[in-house]
């Protein structure tokens, strides 16, 4: 039956399974808008002028340009950074350049209400900075809307770093030789030959960026809070959980935040339009880092004082708030206990089978999401298919919507009495949880592969075909060993970001069915931040360390994650 | 060929097993928890309290209870299965989570009894009639009598304590001496400005009982006049509460508005902070519980609403719970006993409550961001 499979039905297949996955739920919100209450038998026509209160509603308009000013601000600098420190990594060696990979995958694979915990903590008014370094001036500077853009950048820069690196991974050296020969100097070569033929993965990163940024409800809600920087996550937040609930704001909310990621996506494509290259032929050599000579030092210092920042900040933070007793006694010997550690062992009746629950939905969801993710990369890639750009849209839609909106469409779609005669009534089981999963891991692993694809000229695998190999047969024989860094990549960043998944987790996990997310946050709800830092610390080591031995374990075979 | 087949076709169907292990572990967990407890809870279930004339709907002792609820998680199943034999499924959020899920549900409600502190949005469902009426349960009669006269006529859900929405919470560091606020008029001094804070009523669920009972008492006017005065001194607002104990942990404020529980935590944590029960009494955040209306398991999702107003329960929850800072609603138990003896409540209508709730919300959040 697979060699029937062509291009075509491939794209119906995924097409399919993104509408079941990504599309319904979503639009089961934005019906709530047309038709409140659709979803529990009642048939209201819905208030249109909804639809305009985002211009005259306080609390809405502030939302909407602050999401726009941090989403802006966020995808400039995050992708200046991340592009500028790809380059760097990728031509030169230094020091501290494999932390700089580490770094970044810690950074994508991190949900960003723990990294906000830890920049409060150490930004806050008695916080690390003040009470350690005699910083004062940190709070001032963090708690200002400049200060959320630069914290976010270096959050998301990742996005950008991932993947640009993943297009420079072979060389181009021929044209840049062309150039040089003509007596062009490297600086003009970068900018007319090299920077243009990275054109295409420097937009995606930016799209990432920018979708990521204006649907992080984490970061933004909890240091913008200080100051009061309500963005377009915040107030959907609010409304799905305000009583009395009005799902019907949240779904005008979220078509504002669908309408911006369409028009980024529009962006991206217009400058798209004319810079497809193929430049992966018989000729291409892996790109090795060189020397960077005289100017090393400057190199390694300035990465791991940036890594300092990025990682030590964050991350330094929840582990030192771990081994705090007394939160606001700070850091003095007297005040240091592993207490919180050896809770988690006597509490641990939550968190380790939360671990275990948390790591098999997250390994399920990504070998899944990687087979969808390659149909819809190949689509995207390789097919004339008539829906393509819907398939990128909703690979990409389901990135940035916050997670809770999708949740509460899960609820509407998946929670129907019919469904429950055919015994597909998933809401309340942890089958439901796996399959948010999947829709939060196919745009993660579609941009990381659709990247990589963009490399593989088509006439490879047409030659094959012209031999008569069937789909599966030239994706098996000569995409995927061409592909399979980017591969172990996306499943593995699919991995890692689910497994820490909140928003989808909080909403939807069925009775008596603990996750990691939901024991972290309780401990946080209770006010229990030693021992929600301590989970946190021990939960991410664990992840890491799982990450890691994988990707050792596919290095040895021969594909760099 | 033939080959490559039957191995794609292998790692398919294995994923798909992998799928349907996951899928499947919660429901046998369950299946296999209330298969167990299943025979020696039919005697004793059938001799606890009940509502009368109802049928037992699933044979009493082989079901299980879905209960929705934002506290006591830790213990209340282990209390109830020990009582009664029949087992709790247990889903635990934060007040706004639980009453988002209620609200998504409505069309195939899941859940037998809700079990929270926000008696407007249980008022809210009542309401909209989705909440089981008309019977009492028969210890009601042994409540105190202010918590007996805020069940509503149809009986739709019963009070099993309350606590403070908000007291005043000062960092004893920063603030000493005739600085120290009695009263929530003092909160206005200018003395605080831009030291103060409290939770966003929009997203924390004992915010808005606190906000709402300054609107009854003041007035839709009263009401705006002195949260304003707040706002313009700097008033900081956060999403829940344990942000704002963050905030007075890392010194970003130095007094604020703090739901009692939450404040008593941080005293018992050693924190530098000191509360203040106002002399004007604290605002009220009553914990109620309330039955599905078209639930399958009326019989048990009665016998745990009485369970929660037995004495001896709500002392042992005050003795062992995870939020046991809390005035109990029934005659006989006593709150904990470093709670302030001065403690005043202030209860707020919950009709009121619940009429006002979006006007109120939506006032305070466009306000908060000007």
């Amino acid at each position: 039956m697979l060699r029937l499979l062509n291009v075509n039905r491939l794209g119906w297949m995924v097409s399919i399974l993104l509408a079941v996955l990504v599309l319904c739920p979503l639009a089961a919100v934005i019906i709530q808008v047309l038709l409140p209450g659709v979803f529990f038998g009642e048939l209201n026509i819905g208030d249109l002028s909804l639809l305009l209160d985002v211009f005259n509603r306080p609390l809405w308009r502030k939302s909407l340009e602050n999401s726009l000013l941090l989403g802006i601000g966020t995808t400039l600098f995050g992708t200046l950074l991340g592009t500028a420190l790809a380059v760097i990594r990728s031509r030169w060696r230094f020091a501290g350049a494999t932390a700089l990979d580490a770094a970044a995958w810690i950074l994508f694979i991190m949900p960003s209400f723990i990294l906000a915990q830890g920049w409060i903590m150490f930004s806050a008014g008695n916080g690390l900075a003040a009470s350690l370094l005699g910083w004062k001036w940190v709070s001032g500077a963090v708690f200002t809307p400049g200060g959320l853009i630069a914290v976010m950048t270096f959050s998301k820069f990742p996005l950008a770093y991932l993947s640009v690196r993943a297009a420079m991974e072979w060389k181009m050296d021929m044209l840049s030789q062309a150039a040089r020969l003509c007596g062009a100097r490297p600086w003009r070569v970068w900018l007319t030959i090299e920077a243009p033929l990275l054109l295409p993965s420097i937009c995606s990163g930016a799209l990432l960026v920018f979708m990521d940024t204006i649907g992080d409800f984490g970061l933004p809600s909890a240091i913008a809070v200080v100051y009061r920087f309500p963005t377009l996550p915040y107030s959907i937040y609010s409304a799905i959980y305000t009583s009395p609930i009005r799902f019907d704001m949240a779904g005008v909310l979220s078509l504002y935040l669908v309408l911006l990621i369409t028009l980024a996506i529009a962006v991206q494509f217009y400058i798209l339009r004319r810079s497809r290259y193929d430049i992966l032929s018989g000729r291409a050599e892996r790109l090795v880092p060189g020397s960077s000579g005289r100017y090393n030092w400057l190199l390694s210092g300035t990465v791991i004082l940036l890594l300092i920042v990025v990682i030590g900040i964050p991350i330094g933070s929840s582990i030192v708030m771990s081994v705090l007793q007394v939160q606001s006694d700070g850091l003095v010997r007297s005040n240091l206990t592993l207490q919180h550690y050896a809770e988690l062992f006597r509490h641990g009746a939550d968190l380790f089978p939360g671990i275990g629950r948390s790591l098999a939905i997250a390994a399920t969801a990504s070998l899944i999401g990687l087979l969808i993710g390659l149909g819809a990369a190949f689509v995207l890639s390789y097919s004339r298919f008539r829906f393509k750009k819907a398939i990128e849209a909703a690979t990409l839609i389901s990135f940035a919507v916050p997670g809770v909106v999708l949740g509460i469409g899960y609820i509407f779609v998946w929670n129907q009495k019919w469904l429950e005669v055919l015994g597909l009534r998933l809401y309340g089981k942890p089958s439901i949880l796996v399959l948010a999963a999947i829709a939060g891991a196919i745009p993660v692993i579609t941009r990381i592969i659709t990247g990589s694809m963009a490399k593989v000229p088509e006439q490879l695998l047409d030659a094959a075909q012209m031999q008569g190999a069937s789909l599966i047969s030239r994706v098996r024989r000569i995409l995927i060993p061409l592909i399979r860094g980017a591969l172990v990549s996306g499943a593995l960043a699919a991995f890692g970001s689910c497994v820490f998944d909140l928003a989808v987790n909080s909403i939807l996990f069925p009775p008596n069915f603990v996750t990691l997310p939901i024991v972290i946050d309780d401990a946080f709800e209770d006010m229990r931040f030693g021992y929600a830092s301590a989970a946190t610390v021990t939960g991410g080591g664990i992840i890491v360390l799982i990450l890691t031995v994988i990707e050792a374990v596919f290095k040895k075979k021969g594909a760099t994650a | 060929m033939k080959r490559e087949w039957q191995r794609t076709a292998g790692v398919v169907a294995g994923l798909l097993s992998l799928l349907a292990v996951t899928a499947c572990g919660g429901q046998n967990q369950n299946a296999a928890g209330t298969a167990a407890n299943g025979n020696n809870q039919v005697a004793e279930a059938a001799g606890a309290t009940a509502g009368a004339g109802e049928s037992t709907s699933a044979g009493g002792g082989t079901e299980s209870l879905t209960v929705y609820l934002n506290d006591f998680d830790a213990v209340i199943g282990e209390m109830f299965e020990k009582k009664t034999g029949i087992k709790l499924n247990i889903v635990s959020g934060n007040g706004a989570e639980i009453m988002s899920r209620i609200e998504a549900e409505q069309g195939n409600p899941q859940w037998d009894v809700v079990w929270i502190d926000a008696m407007p949005s249980i008022y809210g469902l009542d309401a909209k009639d989705q909440l089981l009426t008309g019977w009492t349960p028969e210890n009601v009669a042994g409540l105190k009598d202010n918590y007996e006269s805020l069940i509503p006529e149809d009986g739709s859900y019963y009070p099993t304590g309350a606590h403070a929405a908000g007291i005043i919470v000062y960092n004893k560091n920063k603030i000493s001496g005739a600085d120290i606020p009695a009263t929530w008029e003092d909160l206005k001094n200018s003395v605080y400005k831009g030291k103060l804070g409290m939770a966003d009523p929009a997203i924390a669920a004992p915010a808005y009982p606190f906000v709402a009972n300054f609107f009854e008492d003041k007035g839709i006017d009263g009401g705006k006049e002195y949260f304003n005065s707040l706002l313009e001194q700097g008033l900081r607002v956060y999403p829940k509460n344990p942000q704002v104990v963050q905030a007075l942990t890392s010194g970003e404020i130095d007094i604020a508005a703090l739901q009692e529980s939450n404040a008593y935590s941080m005293l018992a944590a050693g924190e530098p902070v000191e509360l203040v029960w106002p002399e004007d009494g604290a605002p009220a955040s009553v914990r109620v519980a309330a039955i599905q209306k078209n639930t399958g398991k009326a019989d048990a999702a009665k016998q745990f609403v009485s369970f929660l107003l037995e004495p001896e329960v709500q002392q042992e929850l005050i003795d062992s719970g995870d939020e046991s800072y809390f005035e109990p609603s029934a005659e006989g138990a006593a709150p904990k006993a470093d709670r302030a003896k001065e403690a005043k409540l202030n209860f707020t209508d919950a009709a009121y409550s619940s009429e006002h709730e979006a006007e109120i919300k939506q006032w305070f959040a466009d306000q908060a961001v000007q």
